[in-house]
């Protein structure tokens, strides 16, 4: 059973303005009680409440900024919550920040190695599996060159690759589905389709509507940190889609 | 803690790849390669030999090998406190992709910076061999309890420096200068004597980094098991930054992601 659980969660970043806080500041805050550098609180997501059950799809949409990937981030559990509780139960993958996370020196090959070992792989494990990554990636040659002289395309087939080599249980998803050349696109579908067949939770972030209709069977709409609309994808779809042309009427 | 550190155990296939990857990025493009942590601590004895029997007339053989004890050993510490300051932001990219526990990138530092260490370590021990005989033989095995002492202060000292670094920036460049103050502090390039007759004993005796180092020296340079003494202090300095390292993890561990 793979499920997560959102109860009244709250995420609020606290971001200097300026810099980091420096030892002379901190030192001068302790004494005067006030800070030089203000700090802003940019309150990412707000009283979420979210039950994602075993099977479902589902669909994350909203305007840039409205907190959609840090969600995504919450449910992999990199983000700690600064209010409320979050349950995930299952093994999580997640594809986002794709082309981050490589040592720059060491070789396609070798990377593909350490981010299997994250992942759970084991050098066992992962020697049956090398060959058909490699494979997908379409790289040849150049996996035996350092990843540093990679074009970001090259990252983003090498990350995708090997992302999507495991079977998951709890599957998130952050606008992947556009990544790479045109023929890569088509066979990177191909491989999402079939994840998302087997993946027993599937949470997906897009701006490509269609998408989220053809994946997702649920979709929450979420707006400045908090949930506006959630229910069957086609309404909120529809909901979201009249509330953003009504906006552009109005802009216009 | 079992728990954590079974987690730690967990992720050992990447966090092994990335030390093993470590030490090869280090010396990729060097002609001797890996032989540079050989030849580093050889060249800056020979130098400080050859400048203190130049100027203070101090005798080599005996007082080369106690120097060269002291720079593989500051060495370690040195860098383990350098790279130990950058080891959360090297590691962000993975920090911001998978919840694994944060005690993996310290730890990649400290494995790296031991290597280079241990390989030093040897050369002083067949050196000392090669000048003064096999007499260390029986002292010898007191070395592991002594080595895994220091394995866990370079892992705790390389957190704590991470963690600091990632809060206030600046602590990179305090530590270069409170490192400095420690060196002095520290029997490294004199013979502890030499402040004792000075009346600045206690620098020595309250120093946990003197402690350690002589848990190495006793061992390796008279042939003798170290006392009780230095091991109770060394063991009482390691608990002591374990603890605050400990405490770190479990107050910070998941809020540090906030300050990369």
């Amino acid at each position: 059973m793979a499920c997560i659980r959102l109860e009244d969660f709250s995420l609020t970043f606290r971001v200097r303005q300026n810099r980091r806080r420096s030892f002379k500041e901190y030192l001068v805050r302790q004494m005067f009680r006030e800070s030089v550098n203000p700090v802003m609180e940019v309150r990412a997501l707000q009283h979420v409440d979210l039950t994602v059950r075993d099977g479902e799809r589902l669909g994350i949409i909203g305007r840039n900024g409205a907190g959609k990937s840090t969600m995504l981030k919450v449910l992999a559990g990199i983000y700690p919550p600064t209010g409320g509780r979050l349950v995930v139960e299952g093994r999580v993958s997640s594809l986002f920040d794709l082309s981050l996370g490589f040592e720059p020196e060491a070789s396609g090959w070798e990377n593909i190695a350490y981010r299997g070992y994250l992942q759970g792989e084991t050098p066992t494990s992962i020697r049956s599996k090398i060959q058909a990554i490699a494979d997908f990636t379409e790289l040849g040659d150049f996996l035996n060159l350092p990843v540093r002289h990679y074009s970001s395309g090259m990252l983003v087939r090498l990350a995708f690759a090997i992302a999507t080599a495991i079977d998951p249980e709890i599957l998130l998803v952050d606008e992947v589905l556009s990544v790479g050349d045109m023929s890569f696109q088509t066979k990177a579908l191909q491989r999402m389709r079939d994840m998302m067949s087997k993946a027993r939770v599937i949470v997906m972030v897009s701006h490509d509507l269609s998408s989220i209709m053809r994946f997702c069977d649920r979709a929450i709409w979420l707006d400045e940190g908090r949930v506006c609309q959630i229910g069957p994808t086609k309404e909120i779809v529809e909901a979201y889609t009249a509330s953003a042309s009504a906006a552009i009427a109005k802009a216009a | 803690m079992s728990q954590y550190l079974s987690d730690v155990w967990k992720c050992r296939y990447f966090w092994l790849s990335l030390v093993k990857n470590d030490l090869r990025a280090r010396y990729s493009r060097s002609v001797i390669g890996i032989g540079w942590s050989l030849l580093n601590p050889l060249l800056m004895t020979i130098v400080l030999s050859v400048v203190f029997h130049g100027v203070f007339g101090m005798d080599i053989k005996e007082f080369g090998l106690y120097l060269l004890t002291g720079i593989c050993f500051w060495n370690f510490i040195a860098s383990v406190v350098s790279s130990g300051c950058n080891c959360l932001f090297q590691g962000e990219a993975y920090i911001r992709q998978f919840p694994a526990p944060m005690a993996i990138y310290p730890l990649r530092t400290v494995l790296s910076s031991s290597f280079h260490f241990l390989v030093a370590l040897v050369v002083v021990i067949v050196l000392k061999w090669g000048v003064g005989g096999f007499g260390n033989l029986s002292a010898l095995p007191s070395l592991i309890p002594a080595l895994l002492l220091l394995f866990v202060f370079g892992w705790s000292l390389a957190l704590l420096a991470g963690f600091a670094t990632a809060y206030f920036p600046d602590t990179r460049h305090l530590s270069e200068v409170l490192l400095q103050m420690l060196y002095f502090a520290t029997p490294i390039m004199y013979p502890p004597e030499m402040l004792r007759g000075k009346g600045m004993g206690w620098v020595v005796d309250y120093n946990p980094l003197a402690a350690l180092v002589n848990l190495l020296r006793e061992p390796i340079l008279k042939g003798v098991k170290p006392s009780v003494d230095t091991f109770g202090m060394a063991t009482g300095s390691v608990i002591l930054i374990g603890f605050f390292a400990v405490v770190t993890l479990v107050r910070l561990q998941r809020k540090i992601i906030f300050q990369l």
